[in-house]
């Protein structure tokens, strides 16, 4: 009976979005050129290609480095040189596509194109600058914050 | 004063980069519509302002939003962007039985996939019967292609598998219709 239950609220942990943060996976490196980082917590790993993003994760570019990803929301990134960028929120249910994303740029340049969480939720894709936040509506756009 | 007042504002900013942060809207992607990007206000999300026509440009410095001609160019950033994922359609006879034609899409698959792909595996039903049982039926097409991708050789057994039931036609139609075009697995390859 127990056994039953424990069952069914895991199935029902993994009908939601928590399933997808739970699996941990929201994209992958795809690219990577001159320097470029992932910062986990206090962890830096060098950047590579094929390598899993997390939610929280910072990509970090130096002068010469960029970045490709794709998310799984079908959803692409590239990150140009002197970057900082944070996966900050992103959450999707790959059944209904509900879901949402928020990413920081701290500084630099990031190149976006939106996936399914803009396409089937409004204004679900965010991205925030110092000054601003930005709602993509389904698109492909540039974000450059200066020094 | 006015004036005064907004540009002491950036300079106390300024390190947090209200010099020079823009956004810039591109042309859709091969050929796709521009779509929009709306600029909220950073606190509480009032809409301050959106860029709707392609190449044009606006600086996010907290005030309205005035788009101009985008001058800048992203060749160098874009050539960083990866490639948009591939999608290939398996289509179903009935139940869970591939379709002769969608033989050579396995082929295609056998051709293209590595042990370095990212793959998601998604089924899709027309509308005969209720949605929860679509939900299942399409889970199971989409499971069932993996395993004969594996039995195939190809390297998919970690392949992120979803059914999406009928919320995805191919072809719209009323509820209860047979429809064999929707009737289908995406292998999604990124």
């Amino acid at each position: 009976m127990r056994g039953t239950l424990v069952a069914g609220l895991l199935m029902a942990a993994c009908l939601s979005t928590a399933c997808v943060a739970a699996a941990a996976e929201i994209g992958r490196i795809k690219s990577v050129a001159g320097a470029a980082a992932v910062v986990r917590g206090k962890t830096v790993i060098p950047a590579a290609a094929g390598q899993l993003l997390q939610v929280s994760d910072v990509l970090r570019t130096g002068r010469d480095g960029r970045i490709g990803v794709t998310f799984v929301d079908n959803s692409r990134f590239a990150v140009g040189p002197s970057s900082t960028i944070a996966l900050s929120a992103f959450e999707f249910d790959d059944t209904t596509h509900a879901g949402r994303s928020l990413t920081t740029v701290n500084r630099g340049s990031l190149a976006v194109i939106s996936g399914q969480i803009a396409h089937e939720n409004k204004d679900a894709m965010r991205v925030r600058t110092p000054t601003s936040l930005l709602a993509a509506r389904g698109t492909r756009f540039v974000v450059r914050v200066g020094p | 004063m006015r004036r005064r007042a907004i540009l002491a504002l950036c300079a106390t900013a300024a390190l947090a980069g209200c010099a020079s942060s823009r956004v810039a809207l591109l042309s859709g992607e091969a050929g796709a519509p521009a779509g929009a990007v709306a600029v909220l206000d950073a606190a509480g999300g009032a809409e301050r302002g959106q860029l709707t026509q392609s190449n044009t440009e606006a600086r996010l410095d907290g005030g309205a939003v005035r788009p101009y001609p985008l001058t800048a160019n992203f060749d160098a950033l874009l050539s960083a962007m990866p490639p948009p994922p591939q999608v290939f359609t398996l289509y179903f006879t009935d139940g869970v039985t591939l379709a002769p034609e969608s033989v050579t899409t396995l082929d295609q698959l056998r051709r293209i996939v590595t042990g370095a792909s990212d793959v998601q595996i998604t089924g899709h039903t027309d509308t005969v019967g209720d949605a929860a049982s679509n939900d299942k039926l399409s889970l199971d097409r989409a499971t069932q292609v993996r395993e004969a991708l594996v039995q195939q050789g190809l390297p998919v057994a970690n392949a992120r598998v979803t059914g999406r039931g009928e919320r995805e036609p191919r072809v719209l139609t009323p509820d209860d219709t047979s429809q064999p075009l929707n009737r289908r697995v995406e292998v999604i390859v990124r």
